[in-house]
């Protein structure tokens, strides 16, 4: 650990609890809304952050944005002179099924205008977070803590990138295209999901998804960088049917050998998506980095939830640590925690 | 609108109230310390708040060797609430010493005393490292762990009476004398009452509780339980009233007369749940789950009270502790 971890510098901020306002909180498809912040900026401003980074939302009214008073005394207040009529909780959220702990969100964005710095998740109706984060609206307030997690490397000998993003894997896909962008990389976007309606992007009119599984300019968050996509769904209702393992291995089996020299696969998604993601790495000798997800209460290395099982002799031979267990087929492993050793984990290390 | 600590209006300069409190001996500048478990080893939330404004630190619980703890998942949230199955994972008493500690010191010469928080699977294996976290300098008290819910043996020292009382015995016996000694007790147990005496009369000098519930979540779907240990401990909000509750209890029927104080956790998160345990005969005060939400609770908690004491004509917060007057029993409180 550096020495520059243990004080607090206020002033300088590496990470922090930022209060923010909603921009717009738009629907995508189907469960699946854009939310777009913009950081208060009357406190320290917004540190730098990088693609494979998320915050932790905090999926209920902010304290000090309620009348927190109130919400901790008399449960129901009757209007005055009106005992019969209707009462006004003021404890709703004994009444509510509220969200207590922060939610983890990747990135899918940040940039800066005239109100400040904005960032955005893509966020998936699931329980009772999300539903809260799906009902606000422009202007009101939440906080979040971040940015959190290491970030995806672009390695200086690598110039084509290979984005595989399944379903709430997608938003972290975003961003990155972005950054790749702006460092002259190439990159070919691989989108999947059940059906048309949980394809949480926003289709290119008059551009459909190609169901040979030709990259075509169909998603618009990557065609923005003239980077083309390969959409897949498992029912055929877009792009081409089956699996997103599907649409990348026609790719790989298609590219030339000078360009695997230089690529790598970015994936985010479900755990058997990106376990079969990096078999397909594996198998034609390509990077790959993976985004893992875990249950995480702080996000921030303290809590000990978030565990995923990485080999330690690849993560950071240099200390020597020693195996907690082994797979089946006997490789070790060691718990690592997703929220500060990762999300991002090169998929060689990743014992699944 | 900026959110801001829900303080009372009016916050009054933080001196006018003398917030320092006293465990057997030991001296805290305010009442609030971490959960064990909740806040890693430090510097974790450095950049969140201002550690320097703890009154104590209390770390994850240590354990002689290393331990991995539990598979995923570890933890679940329930309403107001979450279970959680770590199973003691934390670095070995060997790390602790080389890595963690150092990091403390230089906590420590800030402000805040730092508490170790020791957990074992025998009576040798607490002594032991009891006495070997004691004989370190800059250790201000240990915290000891009889009631971890997530592993196999963890909870039997501390719902047994008469194992309680030989091993705090033991263990107090190895230890630094000028080291404190404080025992956590465990919620899961028919008459608290009885654990908390065995602990005092085994050389307790202070008492922290509560540790959290035995508690089960289950996926209906799969039909499965939703934890990879099948059962957790219940933590947050949820388990507030049931803590002051206990904490209420252990005060009236053993540390009041034994001039034992109480650290006080379960499910604070507000200055107002605070003060209720204040209320009910704590004079120290944890925050776990709620550093989660926010690391900065204890801080805005600290100068919520400071303003809520004010409010009450109180001159320092010792005053309140224990000032609970049951309906029937004379107010004892200087109410304005
Ligand atoms: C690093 C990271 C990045 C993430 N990025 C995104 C993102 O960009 N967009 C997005 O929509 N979601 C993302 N998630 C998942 C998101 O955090 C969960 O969907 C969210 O916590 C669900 O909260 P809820 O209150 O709505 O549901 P809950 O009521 O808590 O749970 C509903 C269901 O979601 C499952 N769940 C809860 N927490 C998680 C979790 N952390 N990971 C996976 N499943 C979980 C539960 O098992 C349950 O079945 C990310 C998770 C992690 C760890
Ligand atoms: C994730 C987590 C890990 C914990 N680990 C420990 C531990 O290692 N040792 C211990 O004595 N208590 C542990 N606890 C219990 C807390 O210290 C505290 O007693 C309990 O959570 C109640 O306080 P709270 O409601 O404020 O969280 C843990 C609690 C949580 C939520
Ligand atoms: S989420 Fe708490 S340690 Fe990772």
């Amino acid at each position: 650990m550096p020495a520059d971890q243990t004080f607090f510098d206020p002033a300088h901020p590496r990470r922090g609890r930022f209060d923010a306002r909603v921009v717009f909180n738009r629907m995508l498809c189907r469960e699946h809304f854009l939310l777009r912040l913009v950081i208060d900026d009357t406190g320290p401003s917004f540190p730098q952050t990088s693609p494979g980074q998320f915050i932790q939302l905090g999926c209920r009214t902010p304290d000090g944005a309620a009348d927190i008073d109130a919400l901790l005394g008399a449960e129901i207040e009757w209007p005055p002179g009106n005992p019969g009529g209707q009462a006004a909780l003021r404890q709703p959220e004994l009444c509510q099924r509220l969200a207590l702990l922060r939610r983890p969100f990747s990135l899918a964005g940040r940039g800066e205008d005239d109100d400040g710095v904005w960032i955005e998740v893509v966020h998936r109706v699931v329980g009772a977070g999300t539903d809260w984060l799906s009902r606000l609206k422009p202007g009101e307030a939440v906080d979040l803590i971040g940015p959190l997690g290491n970030a995806f490397t672009l390695p200086e000998d690598k110039h084509v990138a290979l984005l595989v993003g399944g379903g709430v894997g997608l938003p972290p896909m975003f961003y990155l295209a972005e950054e790749l962008w702006r460092q002259g990389w190439t990159a070919v976007a691989f989108v999947g999901a059940m059906t048309r309606d949980l394809l949480a992007v926003d289709l290119n009119e008059n551009v459909e998804p190609d169901v040979t599984g030709l990259p075509k300019l169909s998603a618009r968050q990557f065609a923005r960088f003239m980077f083309p996509s390969v959409v897949t769904t498992d029912d055929g209702s877009a792009g081409l049917k089956g699996r997103i393992t599907a649409g990348l291995e026609g790719v790989l089996e298609n590219l030339p050998g000078a360009s695997a020299a230089q690529a790598v696969i970015f994936t985010c998604g479900p755990e058997p998506m990106m376990h079969a993601v990096a078999k397909l790495a594996a198998h034609h000798g390509i990077d790959c980095q993976v985004c893992l997800e875990q249950a995480m209460a702080c996000g921030m290395g303290t809590c000990q939830s978030c565990i995923v099982k990485i080999d330690p002799k690849m993560f950071h031979p240099e200390r020597n640590e020693p195996a907690q267990g082994a797979d089946a087929v006997g490789r070790p492993w060691r718990f690592k925690l997703a929220c500060t050793d990762g999300p991002v984990f090169d998929s060689k290390m990743v014992v699944w | 609108m900026t959110p801001s600590s829900p303080t009372p209006a009016a916050t009054p300069p933080a001196a006018a109230v003398d917030l320092s409190i006293d465990l057997a001996g030991l001296k805290l500048a305010n009442p609030m310390m971490t959960a064990s478990g909740t806040c890693g080893y430090g510097y974790e939330y450095a950049d969140f708040t201002d550690l320097s404004r703890l009154g104590a630190f209390v770390t994850k619980s240590i354990t002689a060797e290393a331990r991995k703890g539990n598979e995923a998942y570890r933890i679940v949230e329930t309403r107001g609430g979450m279970l959680n199955a770590i199973g003691l994972a934390n670095v070995g008493l060997d790390a602790f010493l080389a890595d963690k500690l150092p990091q403390l010191r230089k906590l420590r010469a800030t402000g805040p005393r730092v508490i170790v928080n020791v957990a074992g699977h025998s009576t040798d294996d607490y002594v032991k490292t009891c006495a070997r976290v004691a004989a370190e300098p800059d250790v201000d008290a240990i915290e000891l762990n009889v009631s971890c819910p997530n592993v196999k043996d963890g909870l039997t020292f501390g719902t047994d009476p008469r194992l309680l009382r030989e091993l705090c015995r033991e263990v107090r016996t190895a230890m630094a004398k000028n080291v404190r000694l404080i025992v956590k007790l465990s919620p899961n147990v028919g008459d608290i009452v009885l654990t908390a005496r065995a602990a005092v009369e085994g050389g307790a000098d202070v008492l922290s509780m509560i540790n959290t519930y035995t508690a089960m979540t289950i996926d209906i779907h799969k039909r499965r339980p939703r934890l990879a240990n099948g059962t957790g401990g219940l933590s947050g909000p949820a388990i507030r009233p049931l803590a002051v509750y206990l904490l209420h209890r252990v005060y009236r029927h053993v540390a009041r007369e034994a001039k034992v104080p109480i650290i006080g956790m379960g499910g604070i998160q507000y200055w107002q749940d605070a003060a209720e345990f204040l209320l009910a005969g704590a004079s120290g005060l944890a925050v776990g789950t709620a550093l989660f939400v926010d690391p900065a609770t204890p801080v805005k908690i600290t100068e919520g009270l400071a303003a809520y004491l004010q409010k009450q004509g109180c001159k320092s917060l010792r005053e309140i502790v224990g000032t609970l007057a049951l309906h029937g029993e004379p107010p004892v409180t200087p109410y304005p």
